[in-house]
């Protein structure tokens, strides 16, 4: 079964619907790619599935469960929302980092707020930051940045820093891991550095949607993908075939405006 | 665009209307007040004022309550003061408040049997002072002009007071033989007897916060001449001061022809404490206290004894 | 002889009278003092709750159609649902005590209440005082809460969702993300706002509260059998600038020390 099934989402700003009617599934393991234009609506997909936008219709069901259901009220209290949450990953095109603190520290930051949640924190208190420490550690590690744990946000390139962001979304072991233009912010020659950290989590069969202008990136990384414009799918299927043969006149046009430049 | 002009207006004017209303509004209120107090003195087991609290309100109709039950009733008389020597003020070194009306309001609040408290107040502000119970009396050689007593419920007058003009002394000659202040800058205290008399002989005046700064107006030459208490003026100029070149040089009351001004207690308007003053104050001037007090101040000559 | 000045000078700090003033003024320094740090100890919580309110989204009405499943469609109805109580009456009070003097405020608040027969603030210093602390506190709260408002919003969005995503809660978010980044961002307008606060303290003379400026002038019509004496008014100076001085000092290390991120 899927793990992420999205049915029929709609979210409407006032008057203007920037999705309308998006329905897909991911398989465990598989990479996604989505593609189009700026103002497609595919960043505010991203944003329903991290409910930071509250979609007007729709499901969303993770491993079969209902996250969200746009009739029922209930899913949407922001006291389970909280947890839910935690189901998805989110590395921002501006990254985000917290800029007061250590590298280390905004990788394990949330993970140590959460443990204050668990019935033996007090007693064992020590032993569980010390843990979070250590995963935190192993994980800039595997982003090249064992070496920079003790640095500040802003003593890094922004390579690095969308690498530490990436740690920091796989600190809460997310069931998906959602990128949101992860190189759209960086100079062309750091790109390379975040696209190669990427490709390896796909690699490990990191449930991933990726948003995307990296036309050659998300045709080699992902399995599947999405080409959306103006709010609605306009066509899926393998990444391969969606950018190499795509079947969709608005597909190919939109393509073409890539290989030219 | 204009509604919400006109929704400002009215705002700002309901506000000024109620802050105008202000005092009539106390008045008013009374009833309720009164009712508040006689419980509040019932609480505290004062059962004797709250029943003569009682009799006078139905007596008067709940329009006035007593004053003087009012004081009674919290122990304290709060005496509303500026330093005034040699009305008002402290010997070097001690903390306690002497002088003429200090020594004399000390003996009142112990004819009324509660403690005395004395506040230092901002001059401009006290009918304010009385009338929102921050003090109970203004008791600071208190000049009883026309203001005062519109103002404030005011006793018999007890002390002779003159305004004085004081000059740069190398420049006293050019004003001894004035008859009017036209054409001068005349430093006074806002709201002063000595503003009110520098304005009638046609002075262009400079109303300062109060008479020290008066004072200073005319040693930094902003202004020409002042015009202040003559009772202060002995403490404030000359040998010994910062002012030690500054110097009398005239009468105002004399040079109008007017009759000495008259020092007197104010309290809040309606206030049967203005009666047990005048009574207080009949009985110590009868059995020479009163006397004896100014003695000690140097005021004989001033303290008005019939 | 070159001398002679210096020793006036020493004879004039080791005289009586030097000794008096200074006793008087250190007094009223106190009290100056005193109004500061309770100023400051309780505008600053209440700025923020202030700020709070007028960033409140909360909407009564609105709330109340969306329980019930309704959706607003005439445009009073819609400005009905729209209507954010709390938010409006933060940003009136802001508004009056931001659009009027605080020395008119001082005023009003101690002697219109007895003259109302509300309440009295009591006699003697102690009233004084307090009339002028709730005065102060509130002055400058309002003035505090927009420039935390400011702070706040000047964090950037994408912070609060970084927090939001990685299933922090509200107050985790604001207490471990926005609020250091806040203050960093809002440590020189409000120390233009405590330098001020610092001067400003003298206006509490009107209603006669005895601070270091009250007992300057005191000398002037006479204190502890001193009459006649500007100097000590003009010595006020001499506290405002240490004051002020190290006021500024404390903050600028307080700015140097949040420099370790940007």
């Amino acid at each position: 079964m899927a793990i992420l099934q999205v049915q029929h989402l709609e979210k409407h700003f006032g008057k203007t619907q920037v999705l309308k009617d998006i329905s897909f599934e991911l398989e465990k393991g598989r990479a996604l790619a989505i593609i189009g234009s700026s103002g497609s609506g595919k960043t505010t997909l991203l944003r329903c599935l991290n409910f930071l936008e509250t979609p007007t219709h729709g499901k969303i069901l993770v491993e079969g469960q209902t996250l969200f259901d746009a009739e029922a009220p209930a899913t949407q209290k922001e006291s389970k929302v909280r947890k839910k949450r935690l189901h998805f990953g989110m590395v921002f095109q501006s990254f985000n980092l917290f800029p007061q603190y250590t590298v280390l520290k905004n990788v394990t930051l949330a993970k140590e707020l959460l443990a204050k949640e668990r019935p033996d924190y007090k007693a064992n208190k020590k032993q569980i930051l010390e843990e979070i420490a250590q995963e935190g550690r192993s994980l800039l590690q595997k982003m090249g940045l064992e070496d920079r744990e003790g640095h500040y946000p802003h003593q890094l390139s922004g390579g690095q820093q969308q690498r530490v962001a990436i740690a920091r979304a796989l600190a809460l072991s997310p069931d998906i891991l959602c990128f949101d233009e992860p190189t759209s912010a960086l100079d062309p020659e750091l790109t390379g550095e975040v696209l190669k950290v990427i490709r390896s989590l796909a690699e490990q069969n990191t449930t991933m949607i990726i948003v995307t202008h990296e036309m050659a990136f998300a045709r080699d990384v992902a399995d599947q993908a999405i080409f959306m414009d103006k709010g609605v799918i306009v066509e899926r299927g393998s990444a391969r075939q969606v950018i190499d043969s795509p079947r969709e006149e608005r597909t190919r046009q939109f393509l073409s405006r890539y290989s030219k430049s | 665009m204009k509604k919400s002009l006109s929704f400002i207006l009215a705002c700002l004017m309901a506000l000024s209307a109620a802050s105008c209303t202000s005092a009539p509004a106390a008045s008013t209120a009374d009833t309720a007040s009164g009712a508040d107090e006689s419980s509040s003195a019932a609480a505290e087991g004062g059962d004797a004022e709250s029943s003569t609290e009682g009799d006078t309100e139905s007596a008067e109709g709940g329009e006035t309550e007593s004053d003087l039950a009012y004081v009674q009733d919290k122990g304290t008389l709060v005496v509303g003061i500026t330093y005034f020597d040699p009305m008002d003020y402290k010997e070097e070194g001690s903390d306690e408040w002497v002088g003429f009306d200090a020594d004399m309001a000390k003996a009142f609040a112990e004819s009324l049997g509660v403690d005395v408290e004395f506040s230092e107040i901002t001059w401009d502000y006290k009918v304010e002072e009385l009338d929102s119970k921050a003090i109970d009396v203004v008791w600071n050689g208190m000049t009883l002009t026309d203001d005062v007593t519109s103002a404030m419920s005011t006793s018999e007058p007890y002390c002779l007071n003159a305004q004085v003009l004081v000059a740069p002394a190398d420049k006293a000659a050019g004003y001894e033989s004035l008859t009017s202040l036209e054409g001068l800058t005349v430093a006074v205290e806002s709201g002063s007897a000595g503003e009110e008399a520098a304005t009638a002989l046609g002075a262009t005046t400079v109303p300062v916060q109060s008479q020290a700064a008066a004072l200073m107006e005319v040693d930094s030459q902003t202004s020409d001449v002042a015009v202040i208490d003559l009772l202060m003026a002995g403490a404030m100029i000359g040998e010994g001061t910062s002012y030690a070149d500054l110097t009398q040089v005239a009468n105002l009351n004399e040079m109008q022809n007017l009759p000495d001004e008259e020092y007197g207690v104010g309290f809040r308007k309606g206030s049967d404490l203005t009666d047990a003053f005048n009574e207080f104050w009949a009985e110590k001037v009868a059995d020479g206290t009163v006397l004896e007090v100014a003695t000690t101040y140097g005021l004989q000559d001033s303290v008005i004894l019939d | 002889m070159p001398w002679t000045p210096f020793y006036q000078m020493a004879e004039f700090f080791a005289s009586d009278q030097f000794r008096t003033v200074l006793n008087a003024l250190n007094s009223g320094f106190l009290v100056t003092l005193e109004l500061f740090c309770v100023t400051l100890l309780g505008a600053l919580p209440l700025g923020l709750i202030i700020s709070f309110g007028s960033m409140s989204r909360f909407r009564p009405f609105g709330w109340l159609a969306s329980q019930f499943g309704l959706t607003p469609k005439g445009r009073v109805a819609k400005a009905i649902c729209a209507f954010r109580p709390i938010r409006l009456v933060t940003r009136l009070l802001v508004w009056l005590v931001r659009g009027t003097p605080l020395v008119l405020q001082i005023i009003i608040l101690f002697y219109v209440p007895g003259m109302l027969d509300l309440f009295t603030w009591g006699g003697g210093e102690t009233a004084r005082f307090t009339a002028v602390s709730v005065a102060f506190v509130l002055n400058y709260a309002c003035y505090f809460s927009e420039i935390y408002r400011g702070g706040i919003q000047g964090v950037p969005v994408g912070q609060q969702e970084a927090g939001q995503v990685l299933g922090m809660t509200k107050s985790q978010i604001f207490f471990r993300v926005t609020l250091l980044q806040m203050v960093k961002r809002i440590v020189p307008p409000m120390s233009n706002e405590i330098i001020t606060l610092v001067k400003d303290t003298s206006l509490a003379r009107v209603i006669a509260l005895q601070e270091v400026i009250w007992m300057g002038e005191s000398f002037m019509k006479g204190n502890s059998g001193y009459s006649g004496l500007v100097w000590p008014l003009f010595f006020t100076a001499v506290y405002y600038l240490v004051f002020s001085g190290v006021v500024t000092i404390l903050l600028g290390k307080l700015e140097k020390k949040l420099e370790f991120f940007r």
